[in-house]
């Protein structure tokens, strides 16, 4: 029994509207009642949108290309260097998680959604993905007109991804993969993740260059790394909401920045990959010019357990110079580096210049070097001048400790 | 026999400093003693004691083992003891067996849990990949319940991976249950926020669901239970998609209606199973009147002080008491009383704790475990102990005010209640009018059912809401059903709001929103202040929840903590906190809350009589704007204080009378009497409203306002019964419809109570509402009366 069919919508509509009023401290404007809503007439096509229709057995979608030919430039980046790539880049970037691909099996993939909220009511109106071919680099973006268009959508993109091995993306394994599984597993289709490796550019660019940029957005990246800005680009907060406007409206105006947003997201994180991967794949001469990005390599091979590589990039990063807060903290890395390998004349070396450069860890230093003192060269004259020297700068109960033992030691 | 001298009360005596009142240690210990002497203490003309009634012990009733179990399962409770298991125990596991949906109600301790962990447990042991999921309404229960499900779990050797998932479980685990669980025990706030919008998440669990476990059932009334059976119609689509059917175990205290409120709530068909088969000792309640004091002003003895004098007859008894109180200033105020009082034995730990829902967690279970175990004697508490968290029996329950229910007061009840000894409820009377109500009618409460548990889960809001995420959650299809609704109509609305767009045959989510945040289960927000003793090193030491912060943390109130006192330094209403200070005062405050009410919209009016009666939605707001110092044990007021707090506002909907221009002018009456009058009304029509809907008193809000009804005209008065939660619960549509009979169940009740002018039990206290409040009401209440209805004059 339809309990709600004695309700009276009009009531309805005001207890509604009442109850979005609650919410907010300006009234909303109210909701139009059904005579005053423009419905728009349903059309197949998408006048505006420049594509192809395609037939599946599920149905139709939306399928533009384009095609960057070999040759042409991404700001001041060749976007044919990708070719130049081994199989070997990916498996070096993503740490030996992923087994060595062929570039040319290596798809680049971006979604735009309807929101950032995540779960199962979010969806990828649009997925744009790349790859490198004979005649350039080419971008397919996926799209979907309308919802009753998104098993189409996905079975297509689940076909053409079945040529590749492993998939790039920006952010994807927080965002864009889970995303798209969820959305395979609603409409009961195999997802085809499931069977390829996955390089999360994100990570490997955030160790890269956190220390020197403000931050790692795909966008400041692609304009201090590559050095390409993008006019009149659609920020992508609008995104969701031009996607429910065409929806409503079928008007294609509002989407075409949103296409161009998602190829030009594509060919940033392919240029940008193959920057990266560059770096990652010949740590012994990295294409690097700043010390604050050489610093950034050097602590990955580090956490990597390359410590050889790693000190003499932190070397390479202190000649590169660098700015007074990366240096104190590259010279205390490498000083741990050194002393784990025990090469302790270098060690001393860099506490010796870590105090000298760095105010905010004399501290740290003289502890450090009091510590080399005591128990590797027994010199305990030596300490103490150093522990005395730490305590006037830092009192602390460890060092009054470390004093009196010291004390102790000499006099005995 | 002679009462013991703890339990002589003289009604003279005014002495109000804390005194060890038992200056004889009683050499007969026993409950039977004390029961003889409360028994002789009723013959006495003006008795407190106002009624006693004894239940009868009764012996255990086994039904066999069901041969289905896996033996495995029959080893684990052989081991535990369980030869047999009770009649429910086994009608419940037959039922279940059959395939039916379940409602188990018995009494507290009478192996409930068993009920529903034995198919579960079976299950499991036969196919590990079996998954189930138990619906708590707190989490603090689900906690509890995780330690005695693992207990049976790992001696069963079976793969059993059980686990809470709620607001407390770290982001890393989550994963892991995702993945692993076969049994997950949560809350619908969790299922409703966490869970069900990120099901692909639990694809695994959902495929293989077979069990939903809904324990302490009755905790659903009213909103909350509303929003649980649209979560409970949200989670069934989600089973649907990934092919499974689940089956319903629910659990209830007793309420007069289990299965009608099973089927409200999961909408399926329940079978009922109620026949207990558990053993009891012989039981006692005992109904408490505290003595008048002032025969002209109605004043009796201060009833949180004979609480504190009955519990302490059975603490110094040795006896292990849990005394409840119906609010959290009271619990600690009887916590502080108790502590001061009772002696404290050499090397014991300190003999009474408080207990509410403002104490951190750990807190909680360490006392929970103290009752368990022995260790504390006797605990005073809110209704945070009322549901079923696992303290064992007590030998004696003291209730401090009636708890507003007669189904909440057994549950409180059933706490006391060893297997085979004597124990003892006690209930202490507050002159609230329906506490008085009830102790001077004890027939009422004996003799009634419980009440009704009462949900609306068609309310439209709730409704509309639960819509909006289930679209979220999976597309509706054209023609789907939610619950027994049509959704093309709403489906149509929501998308002009533009929340939702037509394809394919289905209507999709089209909001960045994530809709589930627009909508809080509870009454409560979660929203909470932290208590930080700024006295050392900023330790925080509880929480308190949004509303009762304005009360209880205003700048210089007095906070208490397990009956420890602690001023409040600075209240930061931006950042959710307050600091206090320990101190040792002799006073606790009370805020002075002001309240207003405004009228939004009438849904329907008709004449009544000399007002119309109007059913509506109305806006109220409120304001703490000041507080009273209130000296411990003589409640003297000692001071005050003005205070500029943020005001509060809330939608819900209302009952209101608007009286007639002019009626009320041309009553021969002060202005401040016609007032009192108005009031003295609103009081009675509550106490009517609460008898008539079986709802409980705190549910109804009573407001006056007057209002202009023209620029010229003279105030128009207009009494307000509003349902006090946000949104409303649907109860002023039924009040409405009984307009025609509240004026003469009013003029009944007034005419029925035997004081002069007016008492706590009707108008109020002439202290209150002054003189003449009981006459003008009444002449309010036959002015609504039409009059063929009117019995003709004498």
């Amino acid at each position: 029994m339809d309990r709600l069919g004695r309700l009276d919508i009009e009531k309805l509509r005001r207890r509604i509207n009442l109850s979005i009023r609650r919410g907010m401290r300006d009234p909303a404007p109210p909701i139009r009642t059904a005579q005053q809503v423009a419905v728009p007439e349903r059309t197949a096509g998408s006048e505006g949108i420049e594509g192809e229709e395609r037939e599946t057995p599920m149905g139709r979608y939306l399928l533009q290309e384009r095609v960057y030919a070999n040759g042409s430039r991404h700001g001041d980046f060749p976007i044919d260097r990708l070719r130049e790539a081994s199989p070997q880049w990916i498996a070096a970037a993503s740490n030996r998680e992923l087994d060595p691909v062929h570039p040319s099996r290596w798809v680049f993939l971006d979604t735009e959604t309807t929101g950032l909220a995540g779960g199962t009511g979010t969806c990828a109106f649009l997925v744009g993905v790349g790859a490198l071919e004979d005649a350039g680099f080419r971008v397919k973006l996926y799209f979907m007109r309308d919802y009753d268009e998104e098993p189409a959508m996905l079975a297509a993109l689940a076909e053409h991804l079945a040529r590749y091995d492993a998939v790039v993306t920006y952010n994807g394994k927080a965002f864009d993969v889970p995303l798209l599984e969820t959305r395979y597993l609603l409409k009961r289709q195999r997802s085809p993740f499931a069977r390829m490796g996955h390089l999360d550019l994100l990570h490997c660019a955030r160790r890269l260059w956190r220390e020197r940029m403000p931050n790692c957005r795909l966008g400041t990246l692609e304009s201090r790394i590559l050095g390409f800005e993008r006019n009149g680009d659609i920020p992508g907060a609008l995104i969701p909401q031009r996607y429910f406007e065409f929806l409503r409206s079928r008007r294609a105006s509002g989407l075409a920045p949103v296409f161009r947003h998602n190829a030009l997201d594509i060919v940033s994180l392919a240029c940008l990959a193959s920057r990266t991967m560059a770096i990652y794949a010949s740590p012994d001469e990295p294409p690097l010019r700043h010390g604050q990005d050489l610093l950034g390599l050097a602590r990955w091979l580090r956490n990597a357990g390359d410590e050889g590589r790693a000190l003499q990039t932190y070397r390479r990063a202190i000649r590169a110079g660098l700015p007074p807060v990366s240096l104190c903290s590259c010279l205390w890395e490498a000083a741990q580096l050194q002393r784990r390998a025990g090469n302790h004349p270098a060690k001393v070396a860099l506490l010796r210049d870590l105090s000298r450069a760095c105010k905010a860890n004399r501290v740290d230093a003289f502890v450090a070097l009091a510590k080399h003192y005591e128990h590797i060269e027994k010199d305990f004259v030596q300490a103490l001048e150093l522990t005395r020297e730490a305590q006037r700068l830092g009192p602390s109960d460890e060092l009054d400790h470390r004093e009196a033992r010291l004390v102790r030691k000499v006099a005995g | 026999m002679a009462p013991p001298s703890d339990l002589i009360l003289q009604a003279g005596n005014r002495s109000m400093t804390p005194r060890r009142t038992d200056p004889i240690a009683p050499r007969d210990r026993s409950l039977a003693s004390v029961i003889a002497s409360l028994e002789a203490l009723q013959q006495h003309a003006d008795s407190p004691v106002a009624a006693i009634r004894r239940r009868a012990p009764s012996e255990p009733r086994f039904a066999q083992l069901p041969d289905a179990l896996d033996p495995r399962l029959l080893g684990v409770l052989a081991k535990r003891g369980i030869e047999r298991p009770y009649v429910h125990q086994a009608e419940s596991w037959n039922r279940i067996a059959a395939g039916e949906n379940v409602v188990v109600v018995t009494p507290t301790a009478s192996g409930k849990t068993l009920c529903y962990n034995l198919p579960v447990l079976n299950a499991l042991a036969v196919d590990p990949g079996t998954c189930a999921l138990y619906l708590f309404p707190t989490k603090a229960l689900a906690v509890d319940q995780l330690e005695e499900f693992n207990g049976y779990g790992n001696a069963l050797g079976a793969d059993v991976r059980a686990f809470t998932y709620d607001g407390d479980t770290p982001s890393d685990a989550r994963r892991a249950i995702r993945r692993r669980a076969n049994v997950v025990l949560s809350n619908p706030d969790m299922l409703h926020a966490g869970v069900l919008p990120h099901h692909t998440r639990w694809a695994r669990f959902f495929e293989h669901l077979r069990y939903i476990v809904v324990d302490e059932l009755h905790a659903y009334r009213g909103v909350f239970g509303s929003h649980l059976a649209n979560v409970l119609r949200r989670l069934k689509r989600i089973a649907a998609f990934y092919g499974s059917k689940p089956q319903f175990i629910c659990c209830s205290a007793t309420i007069a209606n289990p299965r009608q409120l099973a089927e409200g709530i999961a909408e399926e068909p329940f079978a009922l199973v109620d026949d207990n088969g558990a053993p009891s000792g012989e039981k006692y309640f005992v109904f408490y009147n505290p003595p008048v004091v002032n025969q002209q002003l109605g004043i009796r003895r201060s009833y949180v002080n004979e609480a504190r004098r009955m519990a302490q007859v059975f603490l110094d008894r040795g006896r292990q008491t849990l005394v409840f109180a119906n609010n959290r200033l009271a619990t600690e105020v009887l916590t502080r009383y108790l502590k001061e009082s009772v002696g404290r034995r050499a090397g014991r730990p300190a003999p009474v704790r408080g207990y509410r829902g403002g104490y951190l967690p750990k807190e909680r279970r360490e006392i929970e475990r103290q009752l368990r175990e022995g260790e504390v004697l006797g605990v005073v508490a809110t209704n945070a102990l009322e549901l079923g968290i696992d303290i064992g029996s007590l030998d004696a329950v003291v209730m401090a005010g009636y708890p507003g229910s007669v189904a909440s007061t057994w549950q409180r009840a059933g706490r006391a209640g060893r297997r085979r000894d004597v124990s003892v409820s006690v209930l202490v009377a507050s002159s609230a009018p329906l506490d008085q109500y009830v102790v001077e009618h004890p027939e009422y409460f004996f003799d009634s059912s419980p009440e009704e548990a009462h949900i609306n889960p068609d309310n439209l809001e709730i409704l509309v809401n639960h819509l909006k995420c289930a679209a979220f959650e999976l597309p509706i299809e054209g023609g789907e059903t939610f619950g027994p609704h049509a959704t093309t109509e709403l489906c149509r609305f929501l998308e002009e709001s533009g929340v939702l767009h037509h394809a394919g045959g289905a209507w999709h989510w089209t909001s960045e929103s994530y809709p589930a945040d627009a909508i809080s289960l509870r009454k409560v927000t979660s929203d909470n202040f932290v208590v930080v003793d700024a006295s050392d090193s900023s330790r925080v030491i509880g929480e308190v929840a949004f509303p009762a912060a304005l009360t209880s943390l205003h700048e210089k109130a007095i906070y208490i903590h397990e009956g420890k006192l602690f001023h409040v330094e600075h209240f930061e209403y931006k950042e959710r906190k307050a600091y206090v200070k320990r101190v040792e005062c002799g006073y606790y405050t009370d805020a002075i809350e002001h309240s207003q009410v405004v009228p939004l919209e009438d849904f329907d009016n008709q004449r009544q009589g000399e007002a119309t009666a109007i059913h509506g939605e109305i806006r109220i707001t409120r304001r703490v704007v000041g507080f009273k110092k209130i000296r411990f044990y003589t409640n003297e007021n000692v001071g005050d204080g003005k205070l500029s707090m943020p005001e509060q506002e809330m939608h819900t909907t209302a009952f209101w009378l608007h009286f007639r221009t002019g009626f009320l002018a041309g009553l021969p009456y002060a202005t401040t009497e016609k007032r009192d009058g108005l009031i003295g009304l609103g009081n009675v029509l509550r106490t009517v409203a609460t008898v008539a809907l079986m709802c409980d008193p705190r549910d109804l809000g009573v407001s006056t306002r007057h209002s202009h009804s023209g620029p010229d005209s003279p105030l128009d008065p207009e009494l307000f019964l509003y349902d006090n939660y946000p949104g409303g619960i649907g109860q002023s549509e039924p009040l409405f419809r009984m307009r025609d009979s509240l004026g003469t169940r009013v003029r009944d009740l007034l005419g029925a109570c035997p004081c002069k002018a007016g008492c706590p039990s009707c108008v109020g206290a002439p202290g209150e509402v002054g003189g003449k409040a009981k006459e003008v009401a009444r002449l309010l209440a036959e002015s609504l009366i039409v009059p063929a209805q009117v019995a003709p004059t004498a």
